[in-house]
């Protein structure tokens, strides 16, 4: 229950019985920039997927959220994996003002040659939920840097999520100027999901180690077969009536923290994504799952993977991350 | 194919159409009318629910079977008549919500449990022969896709009445004392419309919740019931 003030949306009234107005297109939006008139190659087009969401300019989130941009993407290779990453504000928070609450953070460590990463996605109803997806995944990626240079054994995930849940408690002191802030105090800010882990090059081949609180994702897409195959349980079960998805996100830690381990093989990628990516995928046999199934057989340039993240398709307006990470030995980026 | 359309929300707007509303239509016509200009005002959270109004009074008559906002092109029109059955909407809500759900489900989309918005300005005529149907309605065991029911009591509603209709007592409303009817018809509609819009703001995030601001002219019933 939340009695909250009275919103009114103030717009006239027709008399009952009456047919409405013609549908009012959202306020703003002014047409996409043109093209120069010189030859050149024409500007993408936003890729459809199914029935489009609604068409609009993008509009600024509110002024102090300058420092998290629309749009993100990264992209390298290391001799063992190529990997990308790219995340989107959604059509909701571009729409409404908001910032994009999303994150996801990669690097490399060093001495092993793993590659370390980490995806968030800030709940909607923490009001600083981008900066605490944003450190979360910092927190998260500097922790498993830290954990690879002192032991070549598994990762230890509560490690990890202790260490990204004591980064939001301290962002929480510092922004509340107070010294003990409690976990309902932490989570009105910060409150965000994680999937974190590290693939590391051993004898045995690419070891996969992933952890996640809250409904964030993981799959593999096979990309000789086009299928998608979840490391995690579905928030949603397939023959469940009802949608149910709510998450106990950071800064709470389950007891029990869900894990995932394996091998990445050819001609295997891994994918981690939040539900902006895992919801229109749904099990993958859609056209969402052979969008990304076509745009992944290889490596895409980082941007063009933000361009096919940023697909439009009606009711799906939550921000979307994908972080893809591909075995080096058969698939040469594009 | 298991991929999904999209995750809506089904709401029903519920109104009391006995004669006793008869000094208020225009009220409930022009609520109905703003309700349906907030929602495709908001097509971006439109997109994401599927409104039904219903009129009950000796039984249930569809002013609007589930439909998209965006694309509605009339406003439904409720009609005063007969007496105050509560058993006729349980009745109804019951057979009408699990079809509504799965026939959604059938379209391709997955569904969040569904919400009634109720209105109701008197004691229900028919004593407590909705208690029946109204536990078969809200109990999750045996109604899989039972929904949320907030109550809103207007005139001679009883705040007793409301928190035993509202699936939990924070979601049940009555008039204030003293309170223009009229205006307590406006203030519910305008606040049912807020709520759906919060609410759509919360669906496909990861903390969906189903919001209801308290309309204004209200109290929570539960508080009166209290006293």
């Amino acid at each position: 229950m939340t009695p909250g003030r009275r919103e009114n949306p103030a717009h006239p009234e027709p008399a009952p019985g009456h047919p409405l107005g013609p549908l009012t297109p959202p306020p703003p939006p002014s047409a996409p920039p043109r093209a120069p008139s010189e030859p050149g190659p024409a500007p993408w087009q936003r890729i459809t997927v199914g029935v489009a969401g609604m068409e609009f300019e993008a509009r600024p989130p509110s002024q102090y959220a300058f420092d998290f941009p629309d749009s993100e993407c990264e992209g390298w290779s290391t001799d063992a994996l190529t990997l990308r990453f790219a995340s989107v504000r959604g059509a909701k928070h571009r729409y409404y003002r908001q910032p994009r609450q999303d994150a996801a953070r990669a690097a490399v460590h060093e001495a092993t040659d793993s590659i370390v990463f980490a995806v968030a996605d800030g709940v909607s109803s923490a009001s600083e939920s981008h900066q605490g997806a944003v450190e979360a995944c910092r927190a998260a990626v500097e922790r498993i840097l830290h954990l690879l240079d002192r032991t070549s054994g598994p990762l230890d995930p509560a490690d990890v999520a202790a260490h990204a849940a004591e980064r939001l408690r301290q962002l929480a002191q510092w922004r509340l100027g107070i010294t003990e802030p409690g976990p309902a105090e932490v989570a009105r800010l910060y409150a965000t999901t994680l999937v974190a882990g590290a693939v590391r090059p051993t004898a045995q081949g690419l070891g996969i180690e992933l952890f996640r609180i809250g409904d964030s994702g993981a799959w593999i897409l096979d990309r000789a077969e086009g299928r998608y195959r979840p490391l995690f349980g579905s928030k949603t079960g397939t023959d469940a009536l009802l949608v149910t998805n709510e998450v106990s996100p950071l800064p709470l830690i389950p007891d029990r923290l869900e894990t995932a381990t394996g091998r990445l093989e050819a001609p295997w990628t891994l994918l981690v994504g939040t539900d902006g990516f895992g919801d229109p995928l749904g099990e993958g046999d859609g056209r969402v799952g052979a969008h990304f199934a076509r745009h992944l057989g290889t490596p895409p340039p980082p941007l063009w993977l933000g361009h096919v993240l940023d697909f439009t398709r009606e009711t799906f307006d939550d921000d979307r991350t994908l972080l893809a990470l591909w075995p080096r030995n058969e698939a040469r980026p594009r | 194919m298991a991929e999904t359309k999209g995750v809506l929300l089904p709401a029903y707007v519920v109104a009391d159409e006995s004669g006793s509303m008869a000094p208020y239509q225009s009220e409930l016509g022009g609520g109905v009318a703003s309700l349906c200009e907030g929602l495709r005002a908001e097509p971006m959270i439109a997109a994401k629910l599927r409104l039904a109004v219903l009129g009950f009074s000796d039984d249930v008559q569809v002013r609007l079977a589930v439909a998209d906002m965006r694309t509605e092109t009339t406003v439904p029109r409720l009609e005063i008549r007969g007496m105050t059955n509560y058993r006729a909407v349980f009745d109804d809500l019951l057979q009408r919500i699990p079809s509504d759900v799965q026939w959604l489900r059938g379209e391709g989309y997955k569904v969040h449990r569904p919400v009634v918005f109720f209105l109701s300005d008197g004691l229900p005529t028919d004593g407590s022969a909705w208690h029946g149907p109204h536990a078969a309605l809200t109990d999750r065991g045996r109604t899989p896709a039972a929904p949320n029911i907030i109550a809103c009591g207007i005139g001679d509603a009883q705040a007793q009445t409301m928190v035993e209709v509202a699936t939990r007592p924070e979601f049940a409303f009555i008039a204030k004392s003293g309170a223009d009817v009229g205006r307590a018809i406006s203030e519910f509609f305008h606040s049912l419309t807020a709520s759906l819009v919060a609410s759509g703001h919360a669906l496909n995030s990861s903390n969906p919740q189903l919001v209801v601001n308290r309309p204004d002219q209200f109290t929570m019933a539960i508080d009166e019931v209290g006293l």
